[in-house]
């Protein structure tokens, strides 16, 4: 076998490949579009302005809303401090209780 | 089979052929190659397509949000308020807005709380719609287990589970505890009359600047955020994340650079011998070169593929789970979504350009006057 | 028929180490005939080779193939002549290692075009008649002396080159595989090709097959 013909036919495969993702994402996206379309009628009919992305702290959950004058805005335990926060989180299992754990508990 | 394609092929025959006795140290060079591609791609992939999901989904929002600001923090707002700014021209609504967070110390995770402005989607007295991470994060064990807050030691508040939010919408709405009004004002003793700010609906969005101008005379205690700067900032978050990234990969970019360069640069004496001995008999110096540049092209071009391919796979595929730590943040209740797939054509073309382009020219410069040296050298 | 007029060939021109590796030789060269140049170590053989097989330029004089005055020609037009009408076999064969006998052999085949299969074909006929048929698959350094010269040979012939040109082709041989070359000389010049080599070997210009010896001293013909 030549050795161009299995590096060849890799590369065609991989081609087809980017082919395939670029089919991939025409196949989804009128099903996104109506996810996304889903997404902002629920924005519209809750009045909601920003992504849920970064729950702890005010400054994040609603950067657009956020008063940035105030301190100590986090959530328990995790660093405030730029950039530790971005990458260490708080203790995992901080905060684990939980209350009602089974139907019969709550029919009491 | 023209001519021009059967020299090509066997030119490219020839350069695997060579590269075929490296083996280890080729595969070695493309795989190390196309994960500096592939971290690359993840993140330009990664942050354009929440960059447009964040733009679609907050297109809904309001045009203009207006807070109440008392010694520089932000306060609840009047309803006597409403009146002022709804008698303003160019505004055709305006509504009060109730939310807040709440720190629900069972599940250690922060809920946003909020009072639907549409009357379809506002649950009934004593009940509640929560976002699929409200869920995940108090393990809720049972389908439509009840939602039980405590405020304060000894205190108990139960809501009936009316409805969870998909995890289709978890973007926006992950960590929401949606009560009606009532509910809301009880669970946070708040009086009524005062909301947390006010949601205001502008007809024609070039009237903002104007309408902002004249109510902040109106409200010189407020402030005012418009829709596209939350817009704005989303861009921004995004792209600083892209950029964290890449600057991260920059260090394994630069590591992979010194490496293709002293492989390219460093024309051994054995690779100099070989192609005197292709000159001798009868490659010409275009010849030559023709087969390095399918050597730069066919390393470079592979490794842009598995690297970009890769990317896509792990980005849509995978919710880019292996760089998810520094391109997603963390949060104690995170959404859950997947990503709209998305490529951006000049985007691909860009990282082709700077992938294929210079690792194929670096092999090329230290060739050239190897190529053109005389054929009769290898007799001498 | 290759006319050389007057050839000089100066290397290094111009520097401290210049050389005058010809000093004005003229000669003809015949058409289907054994042509050996001889001479000591340094009296010009190599070099005359090299011009004659079109590989590099005289300094001064005119070289001529087939009536043609081919001296002045860049150095895209010499390969174009010198790859389809000349083949070459190096005093070190000069084979590329880590590819095998028949990639090694095909090369010279690889800048022109043609299709991939008939030069295969091609290449395993020339290899089955110098008696290499299995060991076309071989990386060329498992190879012993003699098969390496053989496969040197078929590279050589790929093109189907009318003439052969080998420098010092025995130099490296004993005398069992010396007379396997020359048969397979004599085998070539049957099948019409011209074959000019060098050699200080006199097991060589004493064979029956040699037509012409042309004798070298210090960059000139003797004789």
């Amino acid at each position: 076998m030549r050795p161009s013909t299995p590096v060849f036919a890799a590369i065609a495969l991989f081609t087809l490949g980017f082919a395939g993702a670029g089919l991939h994402v025409l196949a989804t996206a009128p099903g996104e579009a109506a996810r996304m379309e889903a997404s902002a009628a629920l924005v519209r009919a809750a009045g909601l302005t920003d992504l849920a992305l970064f729950t702890e702290a005010r400054y994040s959950r609603h950067p657009s809303m956020a008063d940035l004058h105030s301190a100590f805005q986090d959530a328990p335990m995790s660093f405030e401090h730029f950039p530790s926060g971005t990458f260490v989180s708080p203790p995992v299992g901080f905060g684990g209780g939980r209350l009602g754990g089974s139907a019969e508990e709550v029919a009491q | 089979m023209t001519p021009w394609i059967n020299r090509q092929r066997s030119l490219a025959d020839y350069t695997l052929a060579a590269l075929g006795r490296r083996k280890g140290k080729t595969f070695a060079l493309v795989a190390v190659y196309a994960l500096v591609v592939f971290v690359v791609a993840s993140a330009m992939l990664f942050a354009t397509a929440l960059t447009r999901e964040a733009d679609l989904v907050l297109a809904e929002a309001p045009e203009l949000t207006v807070q109440h600001v008392k010694m520089g923090r932000h306060e609840m707002i009047d309803g006597a308020e409403i009146t002022k700014i709804a008698g303003l021209r160019g505004v055709s609504s305006v509504e009060g807005r109730l939310w807040g967070y709440f720190y629900d110390a069972t599940s250690g995770a922060n809920y946003t709380f909020q009072v639907p402005s549409d009357p379809a989607l506002v649950p009934g007295p004593g009940e509640a719609i929560v976002g699929e991470g409200v869920q995940r994060a108090r393990r809720a064990t049972w389908e439509g287990a009840p939602l039980f807050l405590s405020r304060f030691t000894g205190d108990m508040v139960k809501f009936e589970v009316a409805r969870t939010l998909g995890a289709e919408s978890a973007l926006v709405s992950s960590d929401l505890v949606l009560l009606n009004e009532a509910d809301f004002r009880a669970f946070f003793d708040l009086p009524d009359g005062v909301w947390t700010d006010l949601a205001v609906s502008i007809r024609n969005p070039r009237e903002i600047d104007t309408v902002i101008d004249k109510a902040s005379r109106l409200m010189p205690d407020a402030r005012f955020v418009t829709r596209d700067e939350i817009r704005r900032t989303y861009q921004k978050l995004f792209s600083w994340r892209e950029g964290l990234m890449i600057a991260l990969a920059s260090a394994a970019v630069l590591a992979f650079a010194i490496f293709a360069a002293d492989k390219a640069s460093g024309l051994s004496a054995d690779e100099a011998r070989e192609i005197g001995i292709l000159k001798a008999i009868g490659w010409d110096t275009r010849d030559v070169i023709s087969m390095k540049l399918w050597e730069g092209a066919l390393v470079s071009l592979g490794a842009f593929l598995i690297g970009t391919l890769g990317a896509y796979v792990h980005v849509f595929g995978f919710g880019a789970g292996l760089i998810a730590p520094v391109l997603k943040g963390w949060s104690v209740i995170y959404p859950d979504f997947r990503l709209a797939p998305l490529v951006d054509g000049m985007q691909i073309a860009t990282l082709f350009l700077l992938t294929v382009l210079p690792y194929t020219a670096a092999t090329l410069v230290p060739i050239w006057r190897a190529a053109s040296a005389d054929p009769d050298q290898v007799m001498r | 028929m290759i006319e050389l007029q007057e050839v000089t060939k100066l290397y290094n021109e111009g520097r401290p180490n210049e050389v005058a590796a010809l000093g004005g030789v003229s000669l003809t060269i015949a058409r289907d005939a054994v042509t050996v140049l001889t001479g000591p170590s340094g009296s010009g053989k190599t070099t005359l080779l090299s011009l004659v097989g079109l590989m590099a330029r005289p300094t001064t004089g005119r070289v001529f193939l087939d009536g043609e005055m081919i001296s002045g020609l860049p150095e895209r037009f010499l390969t174009a002549e010198r790859r389809t009408r000349f083949g070459f076999v190096f005093q070190r064969f000069n084979l590329i290692r880590g590819l095998t006998v028949m990639e090694n052999v095909m090369l010279p085949a690889a800048p022109l075009g043609e299709a991939y299969g008939a030069v295969r074909a091609r290449a395993q006929a020339r290899l089955a008649s110098l008696g290499l048929a299995d060991k076309a698959e071989i990386p060329v350094e498992y190879l012993s002396g003699g098969e390496t010269q053989r496969v040197a040979i078929a590279r050589a012939l790929i093109n189907d080159a009318a003439v052969l040109i080998a420098d010092e082709p025995t130099a490296n041989l004993d005398s069992a595989l010396a007379d396997r070359f020359l048969e397979i000389v004599a085998g070539l010049r049957g099948e019409g090709r011209t074959i000019i080599m060098t050699s200080h070997d006199p097991r060589i210009w004493g064979a029956e097959v040699v037509d012409r010896v042309v004798e070298m001293r210090d960059g000139r013909v003797v004789r």
